[in-house]
């Protein structure tokens, strides 16, 4: 064998060299990928820790006399009476019946504290649908204030110092009889899909807000996708080459990348202060989120058009057919997968869009249910907003779970969105 | 009637409008010798007269709903005792607005008089008249307009032409809301930003180091002025998105560059969907990740080595931004990577270069300007970020290049200044107009180099 | 073996051929629709359609056994039984090939027949390809190139290739040229890069083009000048062979006759191997000429022999253009 430059030692010795950077560039490419995949491991892995415990709720099981008396009723029992009679106070009279022992006012305030303030509501609701049960006693299953849900479920430290703790020595120990006497459980917390706002966290729930979004939706899919379909098949399929279409075209890019926030200052001052449109209802929010999606839609519609070959166009017109009819007959079907895949992923942006509707009023306390687009709301990433805002540990826990059922929601029509894909793709 | 309600009321008029239409061309065929007399096929008549029937009507119930609020409320105003009208325009409008929340059974500001009870019931049977009155006049049109068209049905009428005009015009019109979008925008920022500039001058905004716009609000306060300079605002802007592009550059790329160059295609098919999910999570859930995660695990490192880590850090929203950004950063820069030609690393591997270097001297050189395009859109992006900052950055204006420090962002004021109770009229709201105008000029320059500069680069090797 | 005697210079025109003389047995590879197909303008001397019954192949016999001279006395590279498979689809097989020292080797074939497979597998390009599968042996200089112990960036520095597409990178011509130095570190500070970029771009005739514009992208090029540039980056790495892969397929005939006189100067200190559709190129630059066909060698020997006095069918149906 002969010796050349390349078979010299020098050159083993840098070849050698080169391989050990070559390792060295290779591995900082795995590290990049895995740490970014660390990055949604930890998200994830702290958001389901934190909020897998939401979805169950802590309930103390009261023995209930509906005592006239307590009530403050007398002999009433019309709805009125009914509705107005003292609740809070049997709620309380109950507590003290179950612990009699408990005197002075401090310990006793402790002591109301540890049955939630929604178990008088309850109550009412329970009388005011049968006013038979006045006079009688039942045991009804009442949720636990969010501190004491909290202590159940073991968030809350009992060797910490008693100062440095929301919850009490004395209401550990009554917890801790009521845990003996079997009273307490953990159930399903249905509260959380089927309440709204409120500011105890053991009755707050997401139902108000995701209804909001429904709603906001529906606007953004009733207008988005016509205007957006609509759009992409004049740019491109009869859209000339001139400057009015450029200025289209720049104005789509562009807007694809608009911060969102800038969006919300275009809604409050045009929708709300110019047309005069309620603040916090989800038509105005739609509004915005339909500008928002707007580009991804024409974007994902276009490349559907143009991925239709040609020459189903030209069979079309050859057949003598309009340029109208070939497309709604031919390209808008051949489109449509695409173009609805497009929509769904706008659709799944949107629902998780919260800045531009934080400028337009969304981000309001709304304790009731939206009846319809024009009722002020909020949506669930305004919800999660707000919640993450609160200081009660009871609260971490719910946005946490308010962040799965997003997520979920989110996944689930990203999945569709594939789903679609998969199934229609097709290759010309 | 409600508008939805009186929307598909004018839909069912619609399709009796097609229906009637389409009869009526069969009828004239009848006469003309056949279907395959007449132009156009009887559908496109019926298409014609329902067009007829709908969009004039959708025109009209459109500039009602757009004047109906405005027309009410000067009629309410007009009704008001002689004193009140006289107020200024600002007192006015809360007394307006009171009046509103009082027939809406909303909780008022002030105290209830009986004018404004009067007023109020007024202005309910005001929209009231209003709304059946824009039912009536809506549904007149939709019934002439169509009738109209019903009567041209011959023939001889070139129907299916003047629906593919309508349509056409329709679509003409849908491309053109892009434009109306940004037009939209940029008025709506500038004019406020104007009157805030008519209120403290320009300069004293984009070159001011003070910013305290929370005195304003009182005209006795002490420093009833406020202070809007925004020189700390731009600097926190810049601060995160400045950490931000050093965790999402180097890791965006290098990404892509390893699932683009080196990566099986089965490793690349598990990790770009994972990618992708980074991309997909929304932005307060990275919120709540910064605040509630990230911010306190650095502040506890921080306490362990002895540092002073304030607990709403810069570090923390611009990490977790920087996360946010990652897919961003990766997949427009596997685009380009992708775009290079074959034939350049064959060349390069021909002269026995190895992978690396390849890479880094051939494909790197060459997909350099649609990367840097791709990290101007990513800062664009890292500068507008909302719901990251306001959740986990603070307020406090601080001036400082410590990522340690609590530092605020443009996006974090306009929040702060826009969210709840606003005055029209005074430079506390008005600034967020500003701040706003600023963002968009800062954003709209940049996506404009961006999307120019991966254009031309796009260009170059198609 | 059918051999026939029959003379035919590649001048000559089509015999006219009875249409049931060669019966249809199996279509030809097309162009294009295999991985491995040679890609491309087609060869400058093709035969006409109407005249070129060009289905009308027999099909190979499985026992075929290469006809002529495989071996030489003092080989550069060697190749014994090299087979390709791309997936479970059969690239070339049983290809036993010498290559002479300061030679050069043509390498002709109808599309996809497997002479640029065969001419990747000399540097190992193919490594670069997912699903390609190399076996046999090949040596240089007496050494395995797939020796574990052999690292293919050095083989790759021996063995240098140009391609069908002229690629310059996007940097500058004097980049371009001093790339591949630079990278094996066979350079040291500038004046030694300058000699070594003026001594490459003066071997492919390139500089008295380029001398005052050596800053300027390579890609600015006319495309023969890129093709230039290209054998300068190849020459530059001092390899020991040179492949070239078609590589005046893109260029027009002036620019072709300035590579092809270059090829014959660069026989004094380089092996050459080069894939090529035309025939005349074939007998113009080479001393020996080897016919792929259907992913085996048919036949190889001195370039004036095979073209004269082919011994195999196959050979003479493919010069005489009765298919291509």
């Amino acid at each position: 064998m002969r010796t050349s430059v390349h078979t010299s030692e020098a050159m083993a010795r840098r070849l050698a060299k080169r391989r050990a950077a070559e390792r060295r560039f290779r591995a900082y490419g795995i590290v990049a990928i895995t740490l970014a995949i660390l990055a949604l491991a930890t998200l994830f892995t702290s958001i389901v820790g934190n909020g897998y415990t939401a979805f169950q709720q802590t309930y103390i099981a009261l023995e209930v006399t509906y005592d006239p008396e307590v009530l403050g009723l007398g002999e009433a029992r019309d709805p009125k009476a009914l509705s107005g009679a003292n609740y809070p106070g049997l709620v309380k009279k109950t507590m003290r019946d179950m612990f009699p022992d408990v005197k002075g006012r401090k310990d006793k305030r402790a002591l109301y504290g540890i049955v939630s303030s929604g178990a008088a509501f309850m109550i009412r609701e329970r009388l005011l649908a049968d006013p038979g049960l006045v006079g009688r006693t039942e045991r009804i299953r009442v949720p636990a204030d969010d501190d004491i849900d909290m202590l159940v479920k073991g968030h809350i430290d009992r060797q910490v110092p008693e100062a440095e703790r929301r919850v009490k020595d004395n209401q550990i120990g009554w917890v801790e009889t009521l845990e003996e006497a079997g009273r307490i459980e953990r159930r399903f917390n249905t509260a959380f899909f089927t309440a709204g706002d409120s500011r105890e966290p053991e009755l707050a729930g997401i139902r108000g807000a995701a209804v909001g979004s429904l709603y906001a939706l529906l606007v953004t899919l009733a207008l988005s996708f016509p205007i957006g379909v609509a759009a992409a098949v004049y740019l491109e399929e009869f859209a000339p080459t001139n400057r009015l279409t450029d200025l289209i075209e720049v104005n789509i890019n562009n807007l694809a990348a608009v911060p969102s926030i800038i969006f919300g200052l275009l809604g409050l001052s045009i929708f709300i202060n110019f047309f005069g449109l309620p603040r916090s209802a989800p038509l105005v929010g739609g509004l915005v989120l339909t500008l928002m999606t707007l580009p991804t839609i024409i974007i994902a519609s276009r490349a559907a058009l143009k991925s239709v070959p040609p020459s189903i166009r030209e069979a079309a017109l050859g057949m003598g057919a309009s340029k109208m009819q070939t497309i709604t007959h031919h390209v808008l079907p051949l489109a449509m997968p695409g173009m609805l895949t497009g929509t769904i992923i706008g659709m799944a942006q949107a629902l998780g869009e919260s800045a531009p509707l934080l400028m337009i009023g969304m981000v309001a306390f709304i304790v009731d249910i939206p009846g319809g687009p024009l009722d002020p709301s909020t949506v669930l990433p305004v919800q999660i907003f707000l919640w993450a805002d609160s200081p009660e540990r009871a609260f971490v826990e719910r946005t946490s779970a308010a962040i799965m059922v997003l997520l979920a929601f989110l996944i689930t029509m990203n999945a569709l969105a594939v789903v679609l894909r998969r199934r229609f793709e097709r290759r010309w | 009637m409600s508008g939805p309600a009186l929307i598909l009321v004018l839909l069912a008029f619609s399709a009796v409008a097609f229906h009637l239409g389409r009869r009526r061309a069969f009828a004239v065929s009848a006469s003309a010798g056949g279907v395959k007399n007449l132009h156009s096929l009887p559908s496109y008549y019926g298409g014609l007269t329902a067009l007829w029937c709908a969009l004039p009507a959708v025109v009209v119930l459109g500039l009602w709903v757009s004047f109906e609020s405005s027309i009410v409320e000067n009629l309410v105003v007009a009704g008001l005792p002689e004193e009140t009208r006289a107020l200024p325009p600002e007192r006015l409008n809360l007394v307006v607005n009171d009046i509103r929340n009082l027939a809406e059974g909303n909780i008022v500001s002030g105290e209830v008089v009986p004018e404004m009870r009067a007023a109020a019931d007024h202005y309910l049977e005001l929209r009231r008249t209003a709304a059946a009155a824009s039912a009536v006049v809506v549904l007149c049109v939709a019934i002439v307009g169509a009738s109209l068209a019903w009567r041209r049905v011959s023939p001889s009428l070139r129907a299916r032409n003047q629906v593919e005009q309508i349509v056409r015009v329709l679509l003409i019109a849908s491309s053109t809301v892009a434009i109306f979008s940004t037009l939209g925008i940029v008025l709506s920022v500038l004019f406020e930003a104007i009157r805030f500039f008519g209120h403290v001058p320009i300069a004293d905004f984009l070159f001011g180091l003070d910013w305290s716009p929370q005195m304003a609000i009182r005209e006795d306060q002490v420093g009833s002025s406020g202070a809007f300079g925004a020189i700390p605002l731009f600097a926190g802007t810049l601060l995160i998105s400045f950490i931000a592009m050093t965790v999402a550059a180097p890791i965006g790329l290098f990404a892509a560059i390893y699932l683009a160059e080196y990566a099986t295609s089965a490793f690349r098919s598990v990790a770009k969907p994972v990618l992708e999910i980074l991309a997909g999570i929304p932005t307060v859930v990275y919120g709540f990740f910064a605040a509630l995660i990230v911010a306190p695990a650095i502040r506890d490192t921080g306490a362990i080595i002895g540092l002073d880590v304030a607990s709403e850090s810069a570090l923390a929203a611009g990490l977790v931004m920087g996360v946010m950004i990652i897919p961003f950063v990766s997949s427009l820069s596997d685009d380009v990577i992708n775009a290079v030609p074959q034939a350049l690393r064959d060349g390069s591997y021909a002269l026995g270069a190895t992978r690396s270097e390849t890479i880094r001297q051939v494909v790197l050189p060459a997909a350099l300007p649609g990367i840097v395009g791709g990290l101007l859109l990513a800062i664009s992006r890292a500068i507008g970020e909302t719901m990251i900052v306001v959740m986990a950055a603070g307020l406090a204006a601080n001036l400082t290049a410590n990522p340690l420090q609590a530092v605020t962002t443009v996006t974090v004021q306009i929040v702060t200044l826009l969210v709840g109770d606003q005055e029209f009229d005074s430079p506390k709201t008005l600034v967020a107009f500003a701040l706003g105008l600023v963002l968009f000029v800062v954003t709209l320059c940049l996506n404009v180099i961006a999307l120019r500069v991966v254009r031309k680069y796009r260009e170059q090797y198609d | 073996m059918n051999v026939t005697a029959e003379r035919m210079s590649i001048s000559t025109p089509h015999p006219p051929t009875p249409a049931g003389l060669f019966p249809i047995t199996r279509s030809g590879p097309e162009s294009g629709s295999e991985p491995w197909a040679d890609s491309g303008p087609g060869p400058l001397l093709e035969s006409e359609p109407e005249s070129a019954p060009g289905l009308s192949l027999e099909p190979v016999p499985d026992d075929i056994e290469t006809v002529g001279e495989a071996t030489v006395e003092r080989p550069r590279m060697t190749s014994r039984n090299v087979g390709v498979m791309y997936g479970d689809k059969m690239g070339i097989e049983r290809v036993s090939l010498d290559i002479g020292s300061n030679e050069v080797l043509a390498m002709i074939g109808p599309s996809g027949c497997g002479k640029s497979t065969f001419l990747r597998c000399l540097n190992r390009m193919n490594d670069t390809i997912d699903i390609c599968r190399v076996s046999g042996s090949i040596k240089l200089d007496g050494e395995d190139i797939h020796d574990p112990r052999l690292d293919v960036v050095q083989l790759r520095a021996r063995v240098g290739m140009v391609f069908q597409k002229p690629n310059p990178f996007p940097k500058s011509i004097y980049d371009n040229v001093a790339y591949g130095p630079r990278i094996h570190g066979l350079v040291d500070g500038r004046r030694e890069t300058d000699a070594i970029v003026e001594r490459s771009l003066q071997k492919a005739g390139l500089w008295d083009e380029v001398r005052d514009r050596l800053e300027q992208p390579g890609t600015g090029l006319s495309g023969g000048q890129q093709q230039r540039l290209c054998i300068a980056r190849a020459i530059a790495v001092s390899p020991e062979v040179i492949l070239m892969d078609e590589p005046c397929s893109a260029l027009d005939p002036i620019a072709t006759a300035r590579i092809e006189g270059l090829i014959d100067e660069l026989r004094e200190n380089y092996t050459i191997v080069i894939v090529t559709h035309s025939m005349q190129q074939a007998a113009r630059v080479s001393q020996r000429t080897a016919y792929f066909h259907l992913g085996r060698l048919i036949e190889v020997g001195e370039t004036n022999h095979v073209f004269t006095n082919p011994r195999h069918k196959l050979t003479e149906d493919y010069i005489t253009g009765r298919f291509g």
